[in-house]
């Protein structure tokens, strides 16, 4: 056995070899990359210092402790050097070509024998990193030893991956140890932060997340910040279920029970700045400006964070790490703050929208269309935004004073939701402006048909959705459709009492001393009447559309219900005394199934040509 | 006796009244607002009479003295949210030319935001800057100060050193890289320290371009404005571009070159003479420094370096043992260094939260004069029927 001090010599001698500050061959080799022996005698001389500088006083200042402290000091350094270069021979950015967007369990297995093209079609959902193909392809040609990849789970979404081979994380711990324990733990967790930061940077290239500021976001055209917010919605997930967690997974393997909190602390160094990187995006998000088309983004990020937090709390569960859930639980409080703002700012832009040019034919107007499809999609996000919108719209005259605003008796709509009644809301105030739109048509019927057709459109919308139907109820939807029926009503009173007017029996018939039959004349009169004005109705209605099939078919057969056999009725009363007379075709201009074929063209959004109903009598 | 025109001249002559009284005092806070914002500044540079004696004034550009400041901040702005934002009459905001210099205004807050951001990664600098000091001092209060020590300590030192000193646009060329190279262990100077530092912006985006751009149309009101607020709405502005060039100046971060020594203030009012007065001298040392990068002009770290630099120049002398007068120098540097970073452990935490809240505060304060601005807009755009 060798006395204690020998061993201490040799401990020694082997530490002042590979001192790469004063020796070449020690510069070109690392210690971690011999054989294990090599590595095994080096560890154990460092105990072996490290034991020896245990057992004396620190105040003993001869020769001998002084070259034992130099000693420890070398020794130091060379560990943080075989440390460093440990980890960045294994700093590559994670593998995400096997990671799907849902994160669904999988198995992921060695990929040493899979194809180049394999990885040449990297998913385009992760965006494209610099130098994609050659870290990939890097990790295979390596020849590590260990090259599985096995996932491991701690909670149900949390995906924790190997990033660094198990023989590698064994190294690593052996060295972190005596670091620990000589008193260098400061130096060994800034070597760890910092290499491992830079390789969370490159994973964060590789899945797309952007370093924006939230000046270049206000800039950004919507379109390009909703393709953005999807793909941050997919690389935040990654980036927290499996790139952190994997991290933290890392520092507790190297680190744990090493004292001092040194697993925490390095894992603080290594992903602290890139996660606050990672949410900067969905808090400038959170406070841009407020416009209505981006509602339904917002509470997709905003759903995806909720989703989220709880496994940003698992995985920053620490007491350094407090701001960062803090940070993300504020910002799922202003995207539902947000959320409920463009709400409003919808409401209001749907009540307040000025365009007067009236729609040609009394069409749907794009604006119910918009409406329609809005509410419809907030249907659909029922479940977050039932959450979030907790009080009713801000109804009544509260932005004018002018009592000619829309209102709404919330007591009519009692046991509905805040949601609920924000979507009644929106309708009643769809129909407003509507009206308004609709007295920009010089011609009060096709004012009505208008107001018809749009009633209708909103009536069948929220009939073709169950949900949708449900929100609204049934009550108020029997009030929108009485509402274009009675459009209807109007029009038929507008457009067809004047025509009728021609047909009716009082004023024919001549009380007088010298006949007592009909006035000719004014028979004539009627005849031509009646013609002029079918015949305007006719071309002028022809070019009005109602796109709903049923609707217009209703309302051909209405009119003819009425103009048939009252034109029948008043051509079987006096078409003898016309055909007796001179020119009679002057007169009787149409048949009865003239009349009948003319309806069918109302309302079909086709111009007619008048010629062609030129017939012979 | 017919109740027509009398009574309705007296209500009208009331309700004039009315407004005339509100009007005065909605005059007299927008005055009491400037002075008490010109009063806080002052004591930036003469603490209040009833300090005690013992407390010494903050050094300007000290992380107590950026304390302050921010504290200051945070009241005007409480106070400018409350006086000329709410609970008056906003159709002015409407009207020329608070309907620019508002949206102005509220444009700066998102570029303070960024450097917000960028100020918040240039804590965590400082804290890095603060455990390699760590290091050094815990290596050199070791008795007695063997070379092992030394060694360590001055390891530390040199990548504190050149970590302070380096130049943005060197860095900049780091960060660039995803690859770390294969590395030999003479290379660890360069590679693993600086890349951790990296930016949180696109390599494009420059604090020095922020702030002059929040500066360049900060012009000074003319006067005889009816409303009153155009001069409160310059002050808040004012204020917010100095806070944030003090920190640019004084606190590392993304690209500083360039940045402005001097900011238009208009000496006319009471409350810009005190931050004049703080511009000038502080513009001044950045003239001196800015040739040396990127430390920046807080006092802390420009004494780290001092003492750095000292240290390791005992370091590269160094001969066992240590003894008598040198002795004693150094055990002095090394008390003083750790007192500094005691200061900046304690301090930059409480900093950090302080930039946090400011970062708060100025999101909304922009959502509610955002609100506010949409009221007004509803009520005077007409349904339009």
């Amino acid at each position: 056995m060798e006395s204690p001090d020998n061993g201490l010599q040799k401990a020694q001698q082997i530490v002042l070899r590979w001192d790469s500050t004063v020796s070449e061959d020690a510069r070109a080799r690392m210690i971690f990359q011999s054989d294990r022996q090599e590595i095994n005698d080096y560890l154990q001389a460092v105990d072996e210092i490290q034991h020896f500088m245990e057992s004396i006083t620190v105040s003993d200042d001869d020769q001998k402790s002084q070259k034992v402290n130099s000693a420890i000091q070398i020794a130091m350094a060379r560990l943080e050097d075989e440390f460093r270069n440990i980890l960045i021979s294994h700093a590559a950015p994670i593998e995400t070509e096997s990671l799907t967007e849902s994160i669904s369990p999988i198995h992921m297995s060695s990929r040493a024998s899979s194809s180049l093209s394999e990885f040449n079609d990297s998913d385009d959902y992760f965006g494209r990193g610099e130098d994609d193909s050659v870290h990939t392809i890097g990790n295979l040609v390596r020849g590590e030893s260990s090259t599985t990849i096995t996932s491991y789970r701690s909670t149900s979404s949390i995906r924790e991956m190997d990033l660094i081979p198990s023989d590698s994380v064994y190294d690593l711990r052996c060295i972190a140890e005596r670091m620990i324990t000589a008193g260098y733990i400061r130096e060994c967790v800034q070597v760890y932060g910092s290499v491992r930061k830079s390789a969370v940077d490159s994973s964060f290239k590789k899945l797309g997340v952007e370093k924006l500021s939230i000046g270049d976001i206000q800039r950004l055209q919507w379109e390009v910040l909703n393709a953005k917010i999807g793909k941050w919605i997919r690389a935040a997930k990654v980036c927290v279920r499996v790139l952190f967690a994997s991290e933290k997974r890392l520092c507790n393997l190297i680190f744990e029970d090493l004292g001092t909190d040194a697993d925490d602390a390095c894992f603080m160094e290594t992903v602290k700045a890139p996660a606050i990187q990672l949410f900067n995006f969905a808090e400038a998000i959170s406070i841009s400006k407020r416009s209505p088309e981006k509602l339904f983004k917002i509470l997709d990020l905003h759903d995806a964070l909720l989703d989220l937090l709880p496994d940003i709390d698992a995985v920053f569960e620490s007491k350094s790490s407090e701001s960062i859930r803090v940070q993300a639980t504020e910002i799922v409080s202003r995207l539902a703050e947000a959320a409920r703002g463009m709400l409003s700012e919808f409401e209001n832009a749907v009540l307040r929208e000025p365009s007067k040019v009236p729609v040609p034919g009394g069409t749907i107007h794009p604006l119910t269309r918009y409406v329609m499809n809005y509410i419809s999609l907030i249907s659909d996000y029922k479940q977050t935004l039932g959450e979030l919108i907790v009080s009713g719209p801000t109804t009544g005259s509260r932005y004018s004073d002018d009592s000619s605003t829309p209102d709404m008796d919330v007591a009519d709509h009692e046991g509905r939701s805040p949601l609920a009644l924000h979507l009644i809301w929106i309708i009643i105030v769809l129909q407003f402006n509507l009206e308004g739109k609709s007295k920009h048509y010089k011609d009060n019927s096709l004012a009505y048909v208008f107001i018809m057709n749009n009633i209708h459109y909103i009536v069948q919308k929220i009939k073709g959705s169950p949900e949708l139907r449900e929100m609204i109820g049934d009550g108020y939807l029997k009030k929108l459709t009485g509402k274009y029926r009675q459009a209807a009503t109007k029009y038929q009173r507008a457009t067809w009492v004047g025509v009728l007017y021609c047909l009716r029996d009082e004023g024919l018939h001549m009380t007088g001393s010298f006949s007592s039959g009909v006035s000719k004349t004014a028979l004539r009169e009627r005849f031509k009447s009646f013609n002029a004005m079918f015949e305007e109705v006719h071309k002028m209605q022809a070019l009005w559309l109602i796109p709903d099939t049923q609707l217009r078919e209703e309302l051909q057969i209405s009119i003819s219900e009425r103009l048939i056999p009252a034109y029948r009725s008043f051509l079987g009363r006096f078409r003898t005394h016309i055909e007796h007379g001179r020119h009679p075709e002057n007169y009787i201009k149409y048949s009865v199934e003239d009349l009948e074929m003319a309806v069918l063209d109302f309302f079909e959004g086709n111009a007619v040509n008048q010629h062609s109903r030129r017939r012979s009598n | 006796m017919p109740p027509t025109d009398n009574q309705g001249s007296f209500l009208n002559r009331i309700s004039i009244r009315r407004n005339q009284v509100a009007y005065e005092h909605e005059i007299e806070d927008l005055e009491q607002f400037q002075k008490h914002v010109a009063d806080r500044l002052s004591e930036l540079i003469h603490p209040p009479e009833d300090t005690p004696a013992a407390d010494p004034p903050e050094t300007t550009l000290s992380i107590a003295w950026f304390r302050k400041l921010l504290d200051i901040f945070l009241c005007c702005e409480a106070e400018f949210k409350t006086v000329v934002i709410m609970g008056r009459d906003a159709n002015s905001f409407l009207k020329s030319p608070l309907d620019r210099l508002i949206p102005e205004h509220l444009d700066r807050s998102v570029k303070a935001l960024d450097i917000c951001n960028a100020i918040t990664q240039g804590i965590e600098l400082l804290q890095h800057w603060r455990k390699l000091a760590q290091i050094a001092v815990d290596s050199l209060q070791q008795k007695p100060i063997g070379e092992g020590h030394v060694k360590r300590a001055k390891k530390a030192l040199d990548t504190l050193l050149s970590s302070i000193t380096i130049d943005d646009k060197e860095n900049h060329h780091h960060t660039g890289k995803s690859t770390p190279a294969p590395t030999k262990s003479n290379n660890h100077a360069t590679i693993g320290n600086f890349k951790s530092l990296s930016y949180p912006f696109a390599r494009s985006w420059s604090a020095a371009k922020q702030i002059q751009a929040m500066s360049s149309n900060l012009a000074t009101p003319r006067g005889g404005e009816p409303t009153g607020l155009v001069v409160p709405v310059y002050l808040m502005s004012s204020v917010l571009v100095f806070v944030m060039w003090s920190m640019v100046a004084a606190i590392p971060c993304q690209e500083r070159a360039g940045l402005g020594a001097h900011l238009q203030l208009s000496k006319q009012f009471s409350w810009a003479q005190p931050m004049i007065g703080l511009q000038e001298k502080i513009g001044e040392e950045w003239k001196k420094k800015e040739k040396k990068g990127r430390s920046g002009l807080l006092v802390e770290t420009q004494k780290l370096e001092k003492l750095g630099q000292n240290l390791v120049e005992f370091a590269d002398g160094f001969v066992f043992p240590v003894e008598g007068e040198k002795a004693e120098e150094v055990t002095e540097m090394v008390v003083e260094m750790a007192e500094i970073c005691r200061i900046m452990e304690e301090g930059l935490v409480a900093l950090d939260m302080q930039v946090r809240e400011l970062f708060s505060r100025i999101v909304r304060g922009r959502a509610e004069t955002l609100d506010v601005l949409d009221q007004v807009n509803k009520m005077t755009t007409p349904v339009p029927y």
